[in-house]
């Protein structure tokens, strides 16, 4: 299918629109059993009638206070954390980047233990901070004459694994029970969030989406080869720039609604890929599968009876399992 | 979607210049073994170290300390250094993918599910018990990992997909076991933390053969790694057999890991940061390549466990937490100073 539009025309395959159709079938059943899920009994009808608004007292408290604020945070950042890896996994050519690659994820939680020790509190402002900065010094540390991939890379993993050392570092300076909650936080978590969480991470999604979906066209060149990509017309450096800077952004939104949950941002890349089969990146699928596996993960922490498991256990637990039986669906049909 | 799959033909360092390094990395090596022994909560003057070696006397709490404390941790630090260097360099030459450590087979998480379960269905906490649990565990990931990325036919990029998948997957079975009973908590805290602290010459005897086969196997390996590094076709058109070879180096690989984190627990950064140290020196022929990588994992190892123990890092920080701590600055240092080489 092609599409024709005055300023723009795009090839729409039919198996990307079938797949994103179906996901999206797929997040919106989730949604539904979100809500339904709880200790607090709700049929379909009471809860159609909260969310239009109709319902009252403890009906209205526990759907639109509780359950709904917290969902809709768990997509948004599901989704944010699935553009910002599928990004970087292209842009990187890598299929092992993800934004913990440029040193975020160890920045930030360098940046949240410094902030409890020094002041103890401003968790998320210190790991904003410390992820932002990070990024900014491996980014300054890797350029030389342009940005390239591979010593993007290298300083990375350099400056990551120094900081998630530091971070270690820094957790035997707090008492126990500090200690613990900083695990749970660093592990992410998506217990009692509200409606400021939603707008945060929802008006970011939508400055970003459509940006990362215009920068589609140059990432899918930067996947081919420097030379080719050059030839073609990209300009690669500060293409390569404003990729990461929008990654990094969409990163740092979801991080500071969920805390930095682990796994989302490498795993829809490589799951969404597969499903669309059309050999370059697949942001927008990317986007619905990160935030399916954030929700799905959140469904299962809700459902542990008893404890307050954090959403961040979960997040490998469902999305591992779709990608291994991708990988052995791929490995009869020998693709790849 | 492969990492680089072009290869630069690199300027070939000049053989001798990469002799002298490797003496100057040995020389580092055996600098910092003498300086393991000497310092540490009870400073030993070089006087008992010496007949310690010649004139052992059983009463003297100098030579005690020395024999029973001092000489086991600095022989793992050496085995479990040089270990994970050389699988590091394995797993990157291999997938042809800088950002792939060897736990990327699994081994790591594999080991941890193994202490875990062994705790929490047995019942067992004895330390030493561990060690063929985490053995068995790596083993047994490892094999799912392999059958996952395509068993003989695998390619690189689907093993590593395939590898993180496991992994992620088993820790994050293992943590949420952990979440739920407290008491397997209580004793997977120490064994992760890893380090050298406990360690025995029993446990290093037991655990020698693994070293042993798993160092000649990745020697061997090290001839057709070079045919392997230019891509899987090229290789077998100058006659590898390529799956084999996989197969070969993936064995190297599992058992040099398997008996290091089932001797120190999951070091992860070492296998990771000294395959791109080596690289710089040692070029990229694969030979050279390994040994630098052994040598200069053992020094950064040592070296680690030796800073972890000063009053400053709180007088027994993991050498694993200290390796990354000093190596990767070094890495950075030296991305910045010599530009990029790639694989």
């Amino acid at each position: 299918m092609i599409l024709r539009l005055p300023f723009l025309s795009m090839h729409l395959p039919a198996r990307a629109i079938t797949v994103s159709l179906c996901l999206v079938s797929l997040l919106v059943v989730a949604l539904l059993s979100a809500l339904h899920l709880g200790a607090y009994p709700l049929n379909i009808s009471q809860i159609g009638q909260a969310v239009l608004g109709h319902a009252e007292g403890i009906q209205r408290m526990i759907v639109l206070d509780h359950r709904l604020p917290r969902i809709l945070t768990a997509i948004g950042a599901g989704a944010a954390f699935g553009l910002a890896g599928s990004m970087f996994q292209t842009m990187l050519r890598n299929p092992l980047a993800s934004p913990d690659v440029i040193g975020f994820s160890a920045g930030a939680s360098c940046g949240a233990l410094l902030a409890m020790i020094l002041t103890g509190g401003f968790v998320l402002f210190g790991a904003l901070i410390g992820g932002v900065v990070t990024a900014l010094v491996v980014i300054g540390l890797a350029w030389k004459d342009g940005l390239h991939p591979y010593r993007l890379i290298l300083v990375g993993i350099g400056a990551s694994l120094t900081l998630s050392a530091g971070a270690d570092l820094l957790m035997t300076k707090l008492d126990a029970l500090t200690a613990a909650e900083m695990a749970k936080w660093l592990v992410g978590s998506l217990n009692a969030r509200n409606w400021a969480d939603v707008q945060l991470i929802w008006v970011g999604l939508a400055v970003l989406l459509p940006l990362s979906l215009w920068l589609q066209f140059p990432l899918t060149r930067l996947a081919m080869a420097d030379d080719i990509a050059n030839g073609l017309g990209v300009a690669l450096s500060s293409m390569r720039l404003a990729i990461t800077a929008t990654a990094v952004a969409l990163v740092a939104l979801a991080v500071s609604v969920a805390g930095p949950l682990p796994f989302v941002a490498f795993v829809s890349g490589p799951i969404s890929r597969r499903l669309v089969r059309q050999g370059k990146p697949a942001l927008l699928q990317a986007a619905i599968v990160g935030a399916l596996v954030t929700l799905l993960a959140d469904m299962a922490a809700r459902s542990v009876p008893l404890v307050h498991l954090p959403t961040g256990v979960f997040t490998a637990i469902i999305g591992a399992p779709v990608l291994m039986w991708l990988l052995l669906v791929q490995f009869k049909k020998g693709t790849l | 979607m492969t990492a680089h799959t072009t290869s630069v033909p690199s300027e070939a360092p000049n053989t001798d210049a990469r002799g002298m390094w490797l003496g100057l990395s040995v020389l580092g090596l055996i600098v910092l073994s003498v300086f393991a022994l000497r310092f540490g909560l009870r400073p030993i003057s070089w006087g008992s170290i010496w007949s310690a070696l010649t004139a052992f006397e059983p009463l003297n709490p100098d030579q005690i300390v020395l024999r029973e404390i001092r000489a086991p941790r600095l022989v793992g630090a050496v085995l479990a250094g040089a270990s994970l260097g050389m699988a590091g360099a394995l797993m990157q030459g291999m997938t042809r993918n800088p950002l792939a450590d060897p736990g990327f087979l699994g081994v790591n998480a594999g080991a941890s599910m193994g202490v875990v379960l062994c705790v929490l269905v047995l019942g067992i906490t004895d330390p030493a018990a561990f060690v063929w649990v985490a053995l068995g565990g790596a083993f047994i990931a490892s094999l799912l990992v392999f059958l996952l990325g395509g068993g003989n036919q695998a390619n690189p990029a689907r093993l590593i997909l395939a590898g993180a998948a496991v992994s992620a997957l088993f820790l994050a079975l293992s943590r949420s076991l952990l979440l739920v009973s407290q008491q397997t908590l209580d004793v997977y805290r120490f064994w992760v933390l890893g380090g050298f602290d406990g360690i025995d010459f029993g446990t290093i005897t037991a655990l020698l053969p693994f070293f042993a086969v798993g160092i000649v196997l990745s020697l061997l390996a090290s001839f057709v790694l070079n045919a392997l590094m230019l891509g899987t076709d090229t290789a077998r058109s100058l006659g590898v057999r390529v799956g084999l070879a996989q197969i070969l180096i993936g064995l190297a690989i599992v058992i040099l890991c398997g008996a290091t984190v089932s001797m120190a627990g999951p070091i992860a950064f070492v296998g990771l940061i000294v395959p791109h140290i080596a690289r710089w020196i040692a070029g990229a022929d694969m030979r050279w390549m390994l040994v630098f990588s052994a040598s200069i994992g053992a020094a950064l190892m040592v070296a680690a466990d030796l800073l972890g123990r000063l009053p400053l890092f709180g007088g027994n920080m993991q050498a694993g937490v200290m390796s990354a701590l000093i190596g990767g600055p070094v890495l950075i240092w030296l991305v910045r100073r010599n530009g990029v080489r790639k694989l």
